[in-house]
């Protein structure tokens, strides 16, 4: 008998409805007991891979093996059925219910066959999380365990279901330089008990660290499978984009000129009576970036979404270039000057529905320039969009393509494209380059700096620690809803010390972080 | 997918409908047919089927019956009117359904006006169609502003005002406005002067509304396509999150949207008045609304497509009176047969398969063809 394969994907190509070829004759195999590394650029087929293997999608063509037998997945549950479990990067749990609720959720134990036993759960759910060395508590509700925590839930829940296979969608990016050690530690002692783990990623150091195996996807098409003992991290990069990626940005110091984004004091409770910002201040200047770094749900989205008038603080004050933009309009916001790189770009950034041109002329409808009279200038709109287009690299058939048939990382070009050209003078650029590809995460970057320097104060809200650092003049770390702490040169900074601060293992005075006010 | 197959896709997609409808249709003709035996039965079906598909075209001896095609046109003037008004409204996601109660006010104060007011010559249909469209405008802002400014489903408000105002009308017409030497409930004889002049002759009632109808849908299109509240309006359609961060005025636009929808809605009923009638007598809603919604969704809520969608309406609309005067096969079925080819119609997995046959078709010749030219680059770089 050859190596022994429990997952076999043979010629599998996937053609969307919208005409998108997410896979073209991909072979992908896992051996038994391995961990596997998918990699790819967003757009290059990871996750249509991964939703056929779970059921959620069915190939165009190509078969697939699970076991040496040939399966038909034509959904979830017959995929669990097969042993095959997965885990999503946006986890599918049930925040008002308790983790051994939650893990139990479709398999539910009963007493006397009517009622549900609870018990039974905790009990399931604490056999398991000792079984597999991944500590949970049972009786914790969901909403109020951390990231890390919920996903175990996930993992955990895939095993009680009798997984043997795990697919992990991109594990990481959520979590803490800590939490992701320790899932590391999981995941390893998981396949020293003869579990499969497929692991999608794009963070080379990880996969170097963790990997047995890799397979790598470019726009669709397998790249070969690689041993990841023999490769480098710059041959999986130039194997994924095609060309070598710089992926360390270059920039000159900056010299930071007056203030335009003052914060004072701000506040905000949330609508569970959590106080989500607790007087947070600081100042963005023109010609420099100022990164904030914090692990997610330290108050940073509500940090932006005060600063855009997507929610109403209690207290402060916020002014661009002296002027009041807190409660006003997104209209008045806009006209002073803001940009905003949304956080979520499939709700605030685009309509998928309309086309690359319409998403792009979004704010700028009512310029005079595109308008002749009552009637748009139809031929102004087409040169300044085709302009943009050409401008940002977006890979598109033609302007009236619709966006929602761009891969993300076009998608972002398109909201990236719109926010920095309507001469902005002050850019929130909220997790600018999340889930998007190289090539694109570096065009996002550069774009940044290049504007930085020409006098834009740009204000960075990224969970990437790395983005943030090597992007970033200065920064701040917010942690529980306060400024924890100030950098004002981000060179020299460790890893570990931004961990502490974003932790909260570690707090600077009150008159450290009040440097960042310049006053 | 390449706009060839696109549009090949659509056309076999809605001819695949009509003809599932007919089907139907002709299984239930032949139930209710009458006749004796079975042949009788068939030859009943097939006259039935006759008069339903060619009546409004041709006479029984072939000719071209002007007087059916002109009727068929004439009918279709209140509905592009209320398809235009409905398809505005949808586009901005607004479910307004307010069209119905619009056409019978616009309507009842063009009619007032045309009692009432002493102006000369064509001042007075004109004056009394620009009121009856902006008493409806306005009569929207109930709907928009609550829904602008309070989040009140505006389905719910719209569908209740439509009777509402219904009840209001008859209110007026039985106690202060009715001409009471008269032996039904309608008000006095509009002045001669308030007659909108016909296009043909013939009793068919092919008033110029029917012009102003098709200028309706140009500007209805270059409003939705050209302008700034035009693309605000479709965005806000798609999504109004997306909107309000652009710095659109949403609230403005979903208000702006209803009251115009309500303009074209009262302009289509002053015109059926003042194009039809000599007086107002009509004691029900007319229903002209509801049959826009169906014009505004086969139209996919694009205005160009509206006079299309309303021919198909009205021609299948006469077919079915002729049949119901001449072969005795109930009028009722028209509204089966109509609801059949919408379903089919507004249904997005119909055929969804033999789209996506077409689908991967076109993206494996489109990938050849990329490969084909990244092949000769490589070959012209060597």
């Amino acid at each position: 008998m050859p190596e022994e394969y429990v997952i076999e994907m043979k010629g599998i190509t996937k053609v969307y409805p919208n005409g998108t070829a997410a896979n073209q004759d991909v072979d992908f195999s896992v051996r038994k007991g391995e961990i596997h590394a998918l990699m790819g650029e967003n757009g290059a087929g990871k996750s249509t891979l991964m939703k056929m293997l779970f059921g959620l999608e069915q190939p165009t063509s190509g078969e697939i093996r699970v076991n040496g037998e040939k399966v038909n997945l034509t959904s979830p549950t017959v995929a669990i059925s097969k042993g095959i479990g997965m885990v999503h990067q946006h986890f599918m749990l049930v925040p008002s219910l308790t983790v051994a609720e939650n893990m139990v959720l479709g398999m539910v134990p009963k007493k006397s066959g009517l009622f549900i036993d609870a018990k039974k759960a905790v009990e399931i759910t604490k056999e398991y999380s000792e079984k597999f060395n991944l500590h949970v508590d049972p009786d914790a509700k969901v909403m109020d365990i951390p990231v890390g925590m919920k996903q175990k839930v996930e993992i955990l829940k895939a095993l009680v279901r009798g997984a043997r296979i795990l697919i992990l969608d991109e594990p990481t990016a959520v979590l803490t330089a800590q939490e992701t050690e320790e899932l590391f530690k999981e995941l390893i002692n998981l396949k020293k008990q003869g579990y499969t783990i497929i692991f999608i990623s794009h963070k080379l150091n990880e996969i170097m660290q963790i990997t047995d195996r890799m397979t790598i996807l470019r726009r669709g098409r397998s790249m070969g499978v690689h041993n990841t003992a023999d490769v480098t991290p710059e041959k999986i990069s130039r194997l994924m984009v095609g060309r070598d990626v710089i992926l360390s940005v270059q920039k000159e110091t900056a010299c930071p000129k007056e203030e335009v984004l003052r914060v004072r004091d701000l506040e905000y409770v949330n609508e569970w009576g959590k106080k989500m910002l607790d007087k947070v201040s600081f100042s963005v200047r023109s010609g420099e970036i100022l990164g904030i770094a914090g692990v997610e749900g330290n108050g940073q989205k509500e940090l932006v979404d005060m600063l855009f008038h997507l929610d109403i603080p209690n207290a402060g004050t916020a002014t661009v270039n002296g002027e009041n933009i807190l409660g006003v309009s997104q209209r008045a916001i806009r006209a002073k000057g803001v940009s905003l790189v949304p956080e979520d770009r499939m709700l605030y950034g685009i309509a998928a529905d309309a086309t690359i041109e319409e998403n792009m002329i979004s704010d700028r409808c009512d310029a005079k320039r595109l308008n002749k009279g009552l009637l748009f200038d139809m031929k102004a709109i087409h040169k300044e969009v085709d302009q943009l287009i050409a401008d940002y690299t977006v890979l598109c058939k033609s302007s009236r393509q619709k966006v929602g048939s761009l891969s993300g990382g076009n998608i972002q070009k398109v909201v990236v494209a719109r926010e920095f050209s309507n001469s902005p003078c002050l850019i929130i650029a909220d997790q600018p380059t999340r889930g998007i590809d190289v090539g694109a995460t570096e065009f996002v970057r550069k774009k940044l700096v290049e504007l930085s320097r020409s006098g834009v104060a740009v204000l960075l809200v990224s969970a990437d620690l790395n983005e943030v650092m090597e992007l970033s003049d200065s920064l701040i770390v917010m942690y529980g809803g306060r400024v924890a702490a100030y950098f004002e040169d981000t060179k020299g900074l460790s890893d570990s010390l931004m961990g502490e601060y974003m932790l909260g293992l570690k707090q600077q005075t009150p008159e450290e972080v009040r440097r960042v006010c310049h006053e | 997918m390449n706009k060839k197959r696109s549009l090949m896709f659509t056309l076999v997609r809605g001819t695949a409908a009509i003809l599932i409808a007919l089907l139907v249709a002709t299984v239930l003709i032949f139930i209710s047919a009458e006749g004796a035996t079975f042949g009788a039965k068939i030859a009943q079906t097939g006259s039935a089927l006759r008069q339903l598909l060619i009546g409004p075209a041709f006479r029984n001896n072939g000719t071209v019956s002007v007087k059916n095609l002109t009727d068929v046109l004439a009918a279709m003037i209140p509905i592009i009117f209320t398809g235009l008004a409905t398809c505005v409204m949808f586009s901005a996601n607004q479910f307004n359904l307010g069209a119905e109660g619009g056409i019978m006010l616009g309507a009842f104060v063009s009619a007032l006006v045309a009692v009432y007011f002493p102006l000369p010559g064509a001042l007075l249909p004109i004056a009394a169609v620009l009121l009856g469209g902006i008493s409806v405008g306005i009569m929207m802002l109930i709907p928009a502003v609550l829904k602008a400014k309070l989040g009140v489903s505006e389905m719910v408000n719209s569908l209740m005002l439509n009777y509402a105002v219904m009840y209001f009308i008859k209110y007026l017409l039985n106690t202060h406005l009715a001409d009471k030497t008269k032996g039904q409930i309608m008000t006095y004889e509009f002045q001669p002067n308030a007659a909108i002049p016909q296009l043909v002759d013939n009793g068919s009632k092919l008033s110029w509304g029917f012009v102003v109808a098709l200028v309706a849908v140009v500007l209805c299109s270059l409003f939705m396509y050209r302008t700034r509240w035009g693309y605000a309006t479709r965005m806000i359609g798609i999504n109004q999150q997306f909107s309000k961060y652009s710095g659109m005025n949403v609230a403005g636009i979903i208000i702006l949207s209803q009251v115009l929808g309500g303009l074209l809605a009262g302009f289509g009923g002053g015109i059926e008045m003042l194009g039809r009638y000599t007086s107002f007598n009509w004691s029900a809603l007319p229903g002209y609304g509801w049959t826009g919604i169906t014009v505004a969704i086969l139209a996919g809520n694009n205005p160009i497509y509206v006079p299309l969608a309303a021919f198909f309406i009205s021609y299948l609309n006469k077919g079915c009176s002729l049949m119901s005067t001449y072969s005795g096969v109930p009028s009722q079925l028209i509204d089966i047969l109509q609801a059949v080819i919408f379903l089919f119609f507004a249904a997005k997995q119909f055929l969804a398969r033999y789209r996506q046959r077409l689908v991967v078709k076109s993206t494996e010749e489109e990938l050849k063809l990329a490969a084909a030219a990244a092949a000769a680059e490589e070959g012209g770089a060597k």
